[in-house]
């Protein structure tokens, strides 16, 4: 599904739309506020043949369901894990092995997302583009597929199979990132009992197997993650602009007036390894990082631009040249048509009030930027989202 | 039951064999380091109308890192504006279509003959791109196909241990895929409100350990040690707009600042190759 | 808050409801009453009969079927039809007073005697001697006289193709239309060369069923100054007559509400086909050189001046909060399974205002998902 999908929607509409939203505040057509998410009932665990599930779904019926499958594979030779030639690497360097022996590494090609939509193909260029953003946003810090890793030969490999029950009704974006997000939340993989490089051999008890994000501390679950990090699956948020307006997800038709839309993913870490702080000079460095301990420590994964439909929509016609307009229909008189086509001139470089004009060119980077730090900013949305996850009941 | 007529290969996947020095063995590959100053891009060579059965096309080349590595090197060819079909409803405006295709032998891996996820992802990305920068209603009920082979994906022949430089060399191929469909579009006569091209900026990390990131334009992943972030631009000059941004990476929240300069670098990348997107289509008509 | 995350409802925290049998009796004197008119029926849920159906989301709708079932087969297949919930198979009655009517089909039972059975899951009403069942949940079905709201989907030679949320495309011929100029006159080739200029894709027209096909479609008119483009306001689309929720026939589909917070009156169209309108309400424009003429074809000019016009007229802040707000009700009163209709639009339009006031952000706040919905139709069924 292209998020450029046909939108049939009247000229007079989409002028309506545009103006609402371009108020300060803007006036929505559901009358959200411009950050406020529309209502979803969540929950987790609902597939007992998964190692992990979650299904979202809004009000109106639209409805995701994620599971997450993991099975073991064995992993490929390559010349970059040295240490698979065991037979033959394992005398003459000892001392490479045993550094190589706790590296942990990991591979993209560990993890096989797919999402169907129904009435689209699964290679629709829209079904990719959504499944290449949620795996581009989980990859992103390298860290997600170490967590995969089993021994030197072995790993498992994860199908995340996301599908969307309802036809979509709005750009499913959100609703699939935070289904995922749940789904990733709740995978448990069996617990390991083999040591080494042996041929893995796992815990037949599944209250004992460990979460693949490991919990804090507090909560039950897992025992191996007395002071694990508290990282945790990515988000991608989609947001627009329209006028001065930032609004978060839109609604099919919020979205076919938006002048740019954008989704960004956001990732959270533990603390310790974003002090790989990149501007040396930053006087405020410390003052951020006791800020940071209550906070989520977000860390900027993806962002991508998504083609607004807005510019697929069709224009209205200004009164000044509509030919069906009452006046103008019956005249016949050429000096009234050499006048209205002036006005059709002026019309087209300009805005008309109350007039729908499909916007042309991008956006202006301080907009997007804007955008984008509207995401990420402190006690922002990114920050009260991931807030709200937490309270999902993870069984 | 077997096919005995033939020659079989063996069942199953393997690897292709890789040579070790015994020499260079322990010690570190000699690797290309960038010679280029942080803020220039690689010369390019463009050139449009290469296809003349085409409305319009363009080829477009990026030199080579300079180390037995292959540069990039992409061939476009519009065909449009044209009738849609019939059973297509009506539109007010030009369908865009996108098609981005690795020859099966652009990369070191052998690509199938039906488009994969990343090709089909980057078809996305530059239809994202172009539309912002075409008239689109300047021709309504039409149709345009734009198709971009990408002849030789840019690769380093050294840069076979290093793991993850792919997913990097995908933007460098959409920065050019974008500057070269523009070209294309501009030589099939196709109104656009300005020219759009393509450009790179990546947050590297070189080889000293403690050395801190810096910001490089058009970066070839195999000329540094790691590459943190990266975004890939495309940008109307005369507009000052964005029409396409795709970043990527892992960036801390509270480095607002590194994104923005960023996305500052990857504009400055894409004008300086749109510097030699309006030379090449002046001296066309010139 | 931005985001509210709720847990899943438990299966049975829907309250006991009340075993339909027992109401049926109510339900039969109702259905006697207003036999002789049962156009006027909302779509076959009678709220004041007794029976109260309330598929709320599907869950309960299942819940609600369950407890239909128990009811004893032997029960059905008296002589006298039953207004209850029948479902495909079964047989309504044998006698052979009844005649089949939409819903039904005829099945041989015993000794050659011909049974009128439901193919539908719906509820059983009479007409005079017209036996049918209404589906609870189905796709609008046109009948002539109904007043609708359309999507132009496509433009024809001669006619317009319009969604109109039934099983097949409406058609709008442009013989059925006012064509511009004000006096009707003939359509000529020139109108046929500009149709677009009409109604083109994606614009939303208010019009009235004309004529029915064979196969369900329906031909529209818009020869009405009623009738026309829609502009000045947002649309949606609500499931049309069938079942519990959704915009039901009644006695004004059109009308004039004055909002509150000084959002001015703003127009309501509930098309019979559930889609919905609701838009600033314009008086027309007369200009300045038609005044002093103001004839009667002269004013129906000045009227349909507008009437293909795409281009809004300037609205205030005010008025677009408060179509923000009724569009909302609606919303919530779909979701929450009641009916759409001018009495429940105002009444719950009514009630938003008063629940804005006590709302932490003051009467600005026109925000209805979620929880508010659910209080807001528990003050309306409360009454």
């Amino acid at each position: 599904m292209a998020s450029s999908q046909h939108v049939l929607l009247s000229p007079a509409e989409l002028a309506y739309l545009h103006a609402s939203l371009s108020l300060t505040p803007p006036i929505r057509p559901d009358g959200r506020s411009p950050t406020q998410f529309r209502p979803l009932v969540a929950e987790t665990g609902i597939l007992p043949g998964t190692n992990g599930s979650a299904r979202i779904c809004f009000a109106d019926g639209t409805e995701a369901i994620v599971g997450v499958k993991a099975e073991v594979e064995r992993t490929r030779t390559r010349h970059d894990f040295p240490s698979l030639d065991l037979d033959e690497g394992a005398e003459d360097d000892d001392d490479l092995d045993d550094n190589q022996r706790d590296v942990v590494k990991g591979d993209n090609d560990w993890v096989e997302m797919t999402v169907e939509i129904p009435g689209y193909r699964d290679d629709d260029a829209g079904t990719v583009f959504l499944s290449a953003m949620l795996s581009e946003a989980l990859l992103a810090d390298g860290e997600f597929t170490k967590r995969l890793w089993i021994n030197r030969r072995f790993h498992w490999k994860l199908y995340l199979d996301i599908l969307l029950i309802s036809p979509p009704l709005s750009y499913p974006l959100p609703l699939l990132s935070l289904t995922t997000h749940l789904a990733l939340l709740a995978t448990r993989l069996p617990r390991l009992k083999s040591e080494g490089d042996e041929d893995p051999l796992f815990d037949d008890d599944w209250a004992a197997a460990p979460y693949l994000y490991p919990r804090p501390t507090g909560k039950k679950g897992s025992k191996k993650a007395a002071s694990a990090p508290t990282a945790r699956p990515p988000v991608t948020l989609l947001v627009m602009a329209v006028g001065n307006n930032i609004i978060f997800d839109p609604s099919k038709e919020e979205l076919a007036v938006a002048d740019v839309a954008l989704a960004v993913s956001v990732g959270e870490s533990s603390s310790s390894s974003s002090t790989t702080s990149t501007s040396s000079s930053k006087p405020t460095a410390m003052d951020l990082d006791t800020e940071e301990t209550k906070g989520h420590n977000l860390r900027l994964l993806s962002v991508r631009t998504i083609d607004p439909p807005s510019r697929l929509t069709p224009p209205g016609i200004p009164n000044a040249s509509n030919s069906a307009y009452g006046a103008n229909a019956g005249a016949k008189d050429t000096e009234k048509k050499k006048q209205q086509q002036e006005q059709a001139r002026t019309a087209e470089s300009e805005a008309v009030e109350g007039v729908w004009k499909a916007p042309r060119g991008g956006a202006k980077p301080l907009v997007m930027a804007a955008l984008v730090q509207k995401v990420l900013e402190k006690g922002g949305v990114a920050d009260e989202v991931l807030d709200a996850l937490d309270g999902v009941d993870l069984n | 039951m077997a096919d005995r007529r033939r020659i079989n290969g063996p069942v199953g996947t393997t690897i292709p064999p890789i040579y070790d020095d015994a020499s260079e063995k322990k010690s570190e590959v000699a690797r290309a380091t960038r010679s280029r100053p942080a803020n220039v891009i690689r010369k390019m060579y463009l050139k449009t109308g290469v296809t003349p059965s085409a409305s319009g096309s363009a080829y477009l080349e990026i030199e080579s890192s300079g180390n037995g590595g292959s540069g990039l090197k992409l061939s476009c060819s519009v065909h449009g504006p044209r009738a849609l079909p019939r059973s297509t409803p009506f539109s007010p405006h030009i369908i865009l279509s996108t098609h981005v295709k690795f020859a099966p032998f652009a990369t070191k891996q052998r690509r199938g003959y039906i488009r994969d996820p990343i090709e089909r992802d980057l078809g996305t990305h530059l239809e994202a791109a172009l539309r912002g920068s075409i008239i689109a209603d300047r021709w309504p009920k039409s149709g345009v196909d734009i198709i971009i082979s990408i002849v030789e994906g840019e690769q380093d022949r050294e840069t076979s241990k290093a793991q993850g430089i792919e997913a990097w060399d995908t933007m460098n191929a959409l920065s050019g895929c974008i500057t070269v469909a523009s070209a294309a579009l501009a030589d099939a006569g196709i109104d656009c409100v300005d020219t759009v091209a393509g450009g790179v900026a990546a947050l590297v990390q070189d080889a000293g350990d403690d050395a801190a990131p810096s910001i490089v334009v058009d970066p070839i992943p195999s000329e540094h040690d790691k590459v943190l972030a990266a975004c890939c631009i495309a940008y109307l000059p005369t507009r000052q707009e964005v029409t396409n941004l795709w970043f990527k990476g892992d960036l801390p929240a509270s480095d607002m600042d590194v994104y923005t300069q960023l996305v500052e670098k990857g504009i400055q990348a894409s004008k300086s190759a749109n510097r030699v997107l309006v030379d090449c289509l002046n001296e066309t008509v010139g | 808050m931005p985001i509210t995350i709720l847990p899943p409802k438990a299966f049975r925290d829907q309250p006991p409801r009340r075993n339909l049998n027992h109401d049926s009796d109510d339900v039969m004197s109702d259905a006697t009453s207003d036999s002789e008119d049962s156009d006027s029926q909302p779509g076959g849920v009678s709220l004041d009969g007794g029976v109260t159906i309330h598929p709320r989301k599907r869950r309960s709708a299942a819940a609600a079927s369950s407890t239909f079932t128990k009811r004893p087969k032997t029960n059905v297949t008296s002589s006298v039809p039953r207004s209850a919930i029948v479902t495909p198979g079964e047989r309504i009655t044998t006698d052979p007073q009844w005649m089949r009517g939409h819903g039904t089909y005829l099945s041989s039972a015993s000794l050659g005697e011909q049974a009128i059975t439901s193919s539908l899951a719906g509820i059983v009403t009479r007409t005079n001697k017209l036996l049918s069942v209404r589906p609870l949940r189905a796709r609008y079905t046109p009948e002539v006289g109904d007043l609708v709201v359309g999507r132009i989907v496509e433009v024809q030679a001669k006619r317009w193709r319009v969604d109109v949320g039934s099983t097949q495309l409406a058609a709008l011929p442009l013989s059925a239309i006012n064509l511009p100029g004000g006096i009707l006159r003939k359509r000529t080739e020139t109108d046929e060369l500009q149709i677009r200029t009409f109604f083109a894709e994606g614009d939303l027209v208010v019009a009235e069923v004309q004529q029915l096909f064979q196969d369900g479609g329906a031909v529209l008119h818009t020869r009405s100054l009623k009738y026309g483009k829609l502009r000045n306001g947002v649309f949606m689309a609500v499931s049309g007559t069938g079942g519990g929720g959704g915009v039901v026939r009644s006695r004004r589909q059109v009308w004039t509400l004055e909002a509150a917070n000084n959002g001015g009156p703003i127009d309501v169209i509930l098309g019979v086909n559930g889609y919905v309108w609701i838009s600033k309400h314009v008086e027309p424009v007369v200009p300045e050189e038609a005044k002093g003429q103001t004839g009667i074809t002269n004013l129906e000019e000045v009227v349909s001046a507008t009437m293909y016009s795409s281009q809004n007229d300037r609205i205030e802040p005010e008025t677009m909060r408060e179509i923000a707000r009724i569009r909302g009700v609606v919303t919530a009163l779909v979701e929450n399974g009641l009916r759409v209709d001018e009495d429940m639009v105002t009444k719950g339009y009514n009630e938003a205002v008063e629940l804005a006031l006590v709302s932490a952000d003051g009467p600005e706040d026109v925000y209805l998902g979620g929880e508010r919905g659910e209080q807001l139709a528990a003050a309306l069924t409360a009454v």
